[in-house]
């Protein structure tokens, strides 16, 4: 399992690679925010162990960019006991967890471990309902064939197989896939619900995603 | 004794002749026709030779023309996917033209990632065929496809006959992972299409 650590005291990098390397991680050592987040946008790690206080870029910094772009690795901070503030900023700013400064090193290991389990059973990768299965990380939808889906149809479809049979209002729809995007309406919805519907029918799903243009959708068996 | 070199203009003639009367069928109720374009070869003595090959027969003129059914080859590329059933419907409806067999590689989709709708037709020819028959019979292979299939069969085609090509099996992952995208693009241009047209 890969951990990328970001911290940029001489001793105490050591010591959280020397202990991590010790439990059978893989780790990767950086010194500073910018270092951390090239890192983290380069490769595939289960967690992130980050200081906070950095010189070039600092944790916060580095996190709310990584967040940005997409990237969900779960990330512990490490902060003085005196900086609340900061651990507010952190957490706020997207991390999952920290710990102050010193800490045991049982504890670092005990809440990389609850970190990484909790990231598993978050993202489950492949979801299977009816005589169709989607693999979310290679966005592939297979039933008699396989087809791949764009990353929105992907997360559509994957939030509708995760709730088979239950009915979403254009408006939720909106508010869950649409955040941000100004020209977002009931048009778009209706023309990726669209998109979806025939891409059901193209791998032979025995579902379907059923509702009007508007109204609310729902997938649902067909046979 | 008439080998399968001797049938090539007689194959030619038969083949020209079918794309001309498909060209004057193959059109829709406002008079466009059905697709983009339409091609047809005759299969070289050499490519002839290589299948009999592979398959373990003697290349007799029986064997090329009654056993392999792909001297005459013929190619239905369409511009949107919907287009492909339609001209499937065309051929069936053609007078003079039995269907042997058809084989839906779009919903059965083959393990590499191909998808195309073939077609095996026997038409009948003033050219006595190698079973002695007068008038003689002759196979057309039809392949139906879109221009992004056609595009992805011809370098997958490329792939299967060049040796010696390094990380040919990521090659091989990565064309099928093509295939599947542009499957859903296909679908997504239609789904636009009926959009736009308001169906």
């Amino acid at each position: 399992m890969n951990i990328l650590v970001a911290e940029d005291e001489e001793d105490l990098k050591d010591v959280i690679e020397a202990v991590l390397d010790a439990n059978g991680y893989t780790v990767d050592v950086t010194e500073n925010g910018a270092q951390m987040l090239e890192k983290a946008n380069s490769k595939e790690y289960a967690a992130i162990v980050s200081d906070i206080m950095m010189p070039v870029m600092d944790g916060i910094t580095a996190l709310k960019k990584l967040r940005e772009s997409g990237n969900d690795t779960p990330v512990l901070f490490l902060t003085a006991k005196t900086e609340v503030d900061d651990r507010i900023n952190g957490l706020d700013a997207g991390a999952d967890d920290y710990l102050t400064k010193p800490f045991a090193v049982g504890e670092l290991l005990a809440r990389v471990r609850a970190m990484t389990r909790r990231s598993r059973a978050n993202t489950q990768k492949v979801i299977s309902v009816y005589n169709i299965t989607l693999d979310t990380d290679k966005e592939e939808l297979t039933g008699q064939n396989s087809i791949r889906l764009p990353a929105k149809e992907s997360h559509m479809l994957g939030f509708f197989m995760n709730n088979p049979e239950k009915d979403f209002s254009s408006e939720e729809l909106i508010e869950k896939f649409w955040k941000n995007e100004d020209n977002a309406d009931e048009e778009a919805v209706w023309l990726y619900v669209s998109f979806l519907k025939n891409k059901l029918r193209a791998v032979g799903a025995a579902a379907t995603i059923e509702g009007e243009k508007g109204q609310s959708y729902r997938l649902a068996g067909t046979e | 004794m008439k080998e399968y070199a001797d049938y090539i203009d007689d194959l030619t003639k038969i083949a020209d002749d079918f794309v001309r009367r498909y060209e004057e069928t193959a059109k829709d109720d406002g008079g466009d026709k059905l697709y983009e374009h339409l091609s047809s070869r005759i299969k070289s003595v050499e490519s002839m030779q290589e299948k009999c090959n592979k398959i373990g027969v003697e290349m007799t003129a029986y064997n090329a023309l009654k056993v392999v059914h792909d001297a005459i080859g013929v190619r239905v590329i369409c511009l949107f996917i919907d287009d492909i059933m339609k001209n499937v419907r065309k051929i069936r409806e053609m007078e003079g033209i039995t269907v042997v067999k058809e084989k839906d590689y779009i919903s059965a989709t083959k393990p590499n990632g191909y998808r195309s709708y073939h077609m095996l037709l026997e038409v009948e020819s003033d050219v006595p065929d190698a079973a002695g028959n007068d008038p003689g019979k002759y196979y057309i292979e039809v392949q139906l496809r879109t221009i992004a299939m056609d595009t992805w069969a011809a370098l997958e085609h490329e792939l299967r006959y060049k040796k010696d090509i390094k990380n040919s099996a990521i090659i091989a992952e990565e064309l099928k992972r093509c295939a599947g995208e542009l499957a859903s693009c296909d679908i997504s241009m239609q789904t636009l299409k009926d959009m736009i047209r308001g169906s």
